[in-house]
């Protein structure tokens, strides 16, 4: 009897476990169905027939299939972007000489706007492509992939700079091979740091979703199914119900890209933690527990881990022969030269561009620059002057955080262009014009970076340190610049710097506006750059993006720098 | 200068170096010297020690001799051959651990194994074996950080162990252990040692704890400092298992400070000088000046002198560490050292006793008897009221002190300068000058919350100090 009562209880905790794991694993094969069917789907897209101007459908049962598109681009650029970034961060970090070269080219990169790359991706990929669809999905996906790649590169290129010396030591006397150390050392330490540097990445890439995907270029219009277009589609015809449901859209695939892959990551990064202790909470994911518990999953993992190999001859660690370094020692060289060679030949047909264009344009550009320069200012003043009472209020009330974090999160994810068209209503109704309206639309794009940043330095503050000041009792502004705005300095400048590149992006489209097919434009870099892409005016194109490049990095090495140091040597709270 | 015989027959040696030496560039171009003409060997079957304050180049020499750095002058042998790359019979029992965090404790011993190209057979039983050889069974799938610091040791010992090494290296390797934990690792390396058959064969071990020492090695090299040289090698018959206290043992421990503060802290008598005249510069040991004048404090609690190691001991300092300090004292006159005894000067007895702003005069005193600080003095006096940039300062002690690193030795004279009021560095602008006095600066403060009163003129800046400056 008692036999028969234990063998009951086995079956019926085996039937349990079974039945809990069924639903869990039906789930997850519908999942890849569905994945495979949309995989499927934007094959078919891409290799269509060439469709340069593609009608869009606004009904809202088009979006699943639009937004669908667009995630397509977004994880393909992604792709691309790491891919860019592990090889790029290692050139920079293992050879010396390239890295004299590759880290200040990253800084110059990661200042040209977005359409600065558009008008010669676009007409190289059309050619090399011209029967399908292919060069211009390419070319949407690499203009996503601008957007996204360069805090990556210099996220990973830091992380391999700083990993410990004793670890490297360990790696070299237990016979590391370059490989094994790349993925036992150094790609484990520089996880973390790039999976939240993927987190930003890819917000920073939708944000210029609607104009990769439906552009002008000289006299032709290029549109290609996605919600970028869909968006710009419901502006230019002032459709309001599409354009509430875009966002919607746009919202939703947000959301479920943070808790589909962006937690479970963060989560599963845990496990690459350096630090000792675990003194905060730990995240957690539903969707990485979900995992965890399917058997399907399992039985993938039991196929891929490595069965124990029949013996290999053991054999003492080689050290690496002269020879094999010799030819690692020549490979980069050449690709050192071929680096130097190509920007020659960059800066070659630039200045060829450079001639072409008049001393009045020059002159008009310098003009533009410093009103977007102006708008930039006063947007990034505008943002922390109301971030940073609010922030400081949300951070410093734990509940609060808590409640409100998730939103600004996703606030700061949403492409803002795709929101325009609501301020120009409010614009209009209160009769000003694009020169200063523009502010508003930057602002709705920077002021999410600052709130985060904000909030966050907020929560960093010790709590003994504001004991002491309630001890001390100083209150209202004193405690205001002594205490508070000391303690968020650093992450207040953290999120001024992302706030002022992303701003200058920003005026691309915040400049020049397009709605219910009134096209509004106000004086500046950013309206220029616009028009001259709109126009293929090839020099005034390369000419102001340029200076707008010339005036990021020298107001970064001006401006910011200097405040970042100070920031971290005078205030930093966690020394 | 003691070197080690090279008489041995060649199959003993398992590894020898041949007349080493270090240097480092440093950012102003000079280089510095951290290790010179140093001759070593390592035997089958021995335990050998390299013994030494820290900035002696202990853990430099074996990093070399493991294959980690290329010496900048003579030779590394293994088992007679010139060495080239990393020592394949060599592993290394990290001060720090060296834990890989994302890896459990197996998966730490198999990945060293798999790299070592063990088959892949063999390495799941071996890295079985190692973690039951130190006592980790259980622990297999646990993370480094849930371990406290005597257990992750024992998982970079395993880890060294599971490959095999004729010889195993050990960088000061129970510094971050607590003390009762220690022990037991020590007599259970030596267990593993002991057991003739098995490797390791020999072991090479780096620290600065003298009873450790004793406790483990065959052989104590001792190191001295600037730059590094061997200063004597001692053999210790003492017979295992050792007993710490033991009379032998304590003897050896004594022994050993003897040689260390022969050449550290020597009885040489003072050169004579002209009145006025100042001596040669001399290094400035980096020793921070609250923690000096809690030496003072301590030595006037013992009626005025002290043993050497028992100040370290009893202070639980690193003795490298106390002799670093005692130097710093002794410079500023505050000390003198017959043999091991650190005594109170008179200087010293005058600024215990002294009130806290009297004791900042007499610092101040001290500091203008110093090369050093009486040039920038000077340099200042010049022009009251103008600041002096850093790297002014920085060449005055290039100048002086050529072989020195300048940036350690400007952060010591800063804060030395500092304590007694003397120089105050600014550091936003980087630039030294005399300290405003205390009075203006009560005023600014107060000017901040009410309106500055303009019958009270900024005080001028008499430069402080004992003399009075020269005139402009």
């Amino acid at each position: 009897m008692i036999q028969f009562k234990k063998i009951w209880g086995e079956a019926t905790s085996f039937l349990a476990r079974y039945q809990k794991i069924w639903w869990i694993d039906l789930a997850l094969i519908l999942g890849l169905i569905g994945l495979v069917f949309g995989v499927m789907t934007v094959a078919g897209e891409w290799t269509g027939a060439h469709r340069p101007s593609v009608d869009i459908d606004l009904s809202p049962w088009a979006l699943p299939k639009y937004a669908f598109f667009s995630l397509c681009r977004g994880l393909l650029a992604y792709g691309l972007s790491l891919a860019f970034t592990l090889a790029y961060g290692y050139w920079a970090a293992k050879d010396r000489m390239a890295e004299k070269v590759l880290i200040p080219m990253l800084d110059i990169l990661q200042s040209i706007p977005v359409l600065g790359f558009m008008p010669g991706l676009v007409l190289a990929l059309v050619t090399v492509f011209p029967h399908s669809n292919m060069g211009l999905e390419l070319a949407a996906v690499l203009m996503i992939f601008t957007g996204q790649v360069w805090n990556m590169t210099f996220s990973f290129y830091q992380s391999l700079k700083s990993v410990p010396q004793y670890l490297q030591e360990a790696a070299a006397v237990y016979g590391f091979t370059p490989l094994q150390k790349a993925l036992k050392l150094e790609i484990p330490f520089s996880a973390l740091g790039l999976i939240w540097n993927s987190m930003m990445s890819m917000a920073g890439g939708w944000f210029f979703l609607t104009v990769s995907e439906a552009f002008q270029l000289g006299n032709q219009d290029f549109r290609l199914p996605g919600l970028g277009s869909y968006m710009s589609v419901a502006a230019e015809k002032g459709d309001d119900a599409a354009r509430a449901w875009g966002v919607l859209a746009m919202v939703v695939m947000i959301v479920a890209l943070d808790q589909l892959l962006w937690r479970p990551l963060v989560v599963w990064g845990q496990k690459f933690r350096v630090e000792e202790g675990g003194g905060e909470e730990a995240p957690g994911s539903w969707f990485l527990d979900f995992l965890r518990r399917s058997e399907i999953v399992r039985l993938f993992q039991g196929l891929f881990k490595p069965k124990t190999v029949p013996a290999a001859p053991a054999e003492a660690p080689k050290p690496p022969s002269p020879a094999h370094q010799g030819l690692v020692k020549v490979f980069s060289l050449l690709c050192f030269i071929a680096l130097v060679a190509a920007m020659a030949f960059g800066g070659f047909k630039m200045v060829e561009l450079f001639l072409k264009v008049t001393p009045g344009q020059w002159w008009l550009i310098i003009e533009e620059a410093l009103a977007t320069l102006g708008r930039v200012l006063v947007t990034i003043g505008l943002a922390a002057l109301w971030t940073v009472p609010l922030g400081l209020k949300i951070g410093l009330s734990p509940r609060l955080a808590r409640l409100v974090q998730p939103f600004v999160q996703v606030a700061a994810s949403f492409p803002a262009p795709m929101l325009f068209s609501y301020v120009l209503i409010l614009m209009k109704w209160a009769g000003v014009s694009l020169n200063w309206g523009s502010v508003a639309l930057m602002l709705l794009g920077a002021q999410w970076y600052l709130l985060f940043n904000v909030v966050a330095g907020a929560m960093a503050i010790p709590s003994d340190l504001l004991e002491a000041s309630r001890m001390y009792g100083f209150t209202g502004w004193a405690r205001f610049t002594r205490v508070l705005l000391p303690g968020i300095f650093p992450y207040l400048i953290t999120g001024m710097v992302t706030a002022a590149g992303g701003t200058w992006n920003a005026s691309i489209v915040a400049e020049y506006v397009t709605d219910k097919g009134q096209t509004l434009t106000a004086f500046g870099l950013g309206s220029q750059i616009s028009q001259a892409a709109e126009g293929a005016d090839f020099p005034l194109l390369a000419a102001s993006v340029v200076v707008m490049s010339i005036l990021v990095v020298t107001f970064n090495r001006l401006v910011w720098k200097p405040l970042y140091r100070l920031a971290e040597e005078k205030y930093s709270l966690s020394k | 200068m003691a070197t080690e015989t090279t008489t041995l027959p060649t199959d003993q040696k398992l590894i020898e170096a041949r007349n080493l030496s270090q240097e480092f560039s440093m950012p102003n171009g000079k280089t510095l010297k951290v290790l010179e003409g140093v001759n070593l060997c390592v035997q089958k079957r021995e335990v050998v020690a390299l013994l030494g304050p820290s900035g002696c180049g202990k853990s430099t020499l074996l990093r070399i001799l493991a294959g980690l750095i290329p010496p900048s002058k003579g030779e590394v042998l293994s088992h007679d051959q010139p060495l080239a790359g990393l020592n394949a019979g060599v592993s290394i029992v990290f001060q720090s651990f060296a834990l890989f965090p994302w890896m459990t404790v197996a998966e730490n011993i198999q990945t060293a194994l798999k790299s070592r190209g063990f088959p892949a057979g063999e390495i799941e039983e071996r890295a079985q074996k190692a973690i039951q050889m130190v006592g980790l069974a259980g622990f297999e799938e646990t993370y480094p950080r849930e371990l406290s610091g005597g257990m992750k040791q024992r998982v970079g010992i395993a880890r060294a162990l599971s490959v095999d090494p004729e010889i195993l290296f050990m960088d000061e390797p129970f510094s971050h252990v607590d003390a009762l934990t220690a022990e037991s690792l020590r007599a259970e390396v030596i267990d593993i040692w002991a057991a003739h058959d098995k490797n390791p064969s020999s072991v090479l071990l780096v620290s600065h704890d003298i009873p450790e020492v004793v406790y483990m090695a065959d052989r104590i090299v001792v190191l001295g400092t600037h730059p590094g040289h061997i200063l004597k090698i001692i053999e210790n018959k003492l017979p295992r298992p050792r007993d710490y206290r033991s009379p032998e043992f304590l003897k050896m421990v004594d022994q050993l400070h003897d040689v260390i503060t022969g050449h550290e802290i020597p009885d040489a008598p003072e050169p004579v000088l002209a009145p006025n005249e100042l001596a040669p510069a001399e290094a400035l040991p980096d020793a921070s000046p609250s923690i000096m004048v809690g030496v003072l404090e301590y030595l006037d609690a013992r009626e005025g002198r002290e043993d050497l190691f028992k100040i370290a001991a009893e202070t639980d300092k690193e003795f490298g560490e106390v002799i670093k300090l005692v130097k710093a004292l002794e410079l500023l006159d505050f000390v003198d050292t017959p043999k091991r005894q650190v005594v109170l000067t008179p200087d010293g007895q005058r600024f215990v006793k002294a009130t806290s702003q009297q004791r900042q005069v007499i610092w101040r005193e001290q500091l203008l008897k110093l090369r050093i600080f009486k040039q920038v003095y000077d340099i200042l006096a010049k022009h009251p009221r103008s600041k002096l940039d850093a790297e002014i300062v920085q060449e005055v002690i290039i100048f002086n002190l050529p072989s020195e690193n300048y940036e350690k030795t400007f952060e010591t004279f800063r804060q030395w300068a500092r304590f007694g009021n003397l120089f105050a560095y600014d550091e936003d602008t980087g630039k030294i000058g005399f300290p405003r006095k205390r009075a203006s600066r009560a005023n600014r403060a107060k000017a901040k919350d009410e309106p500055q009163d303009p019958t009270k003129p900024e005080a001028a800046e008499p430069p402080p100090g004992g003399s009075a400056p020269p005139a402009a």
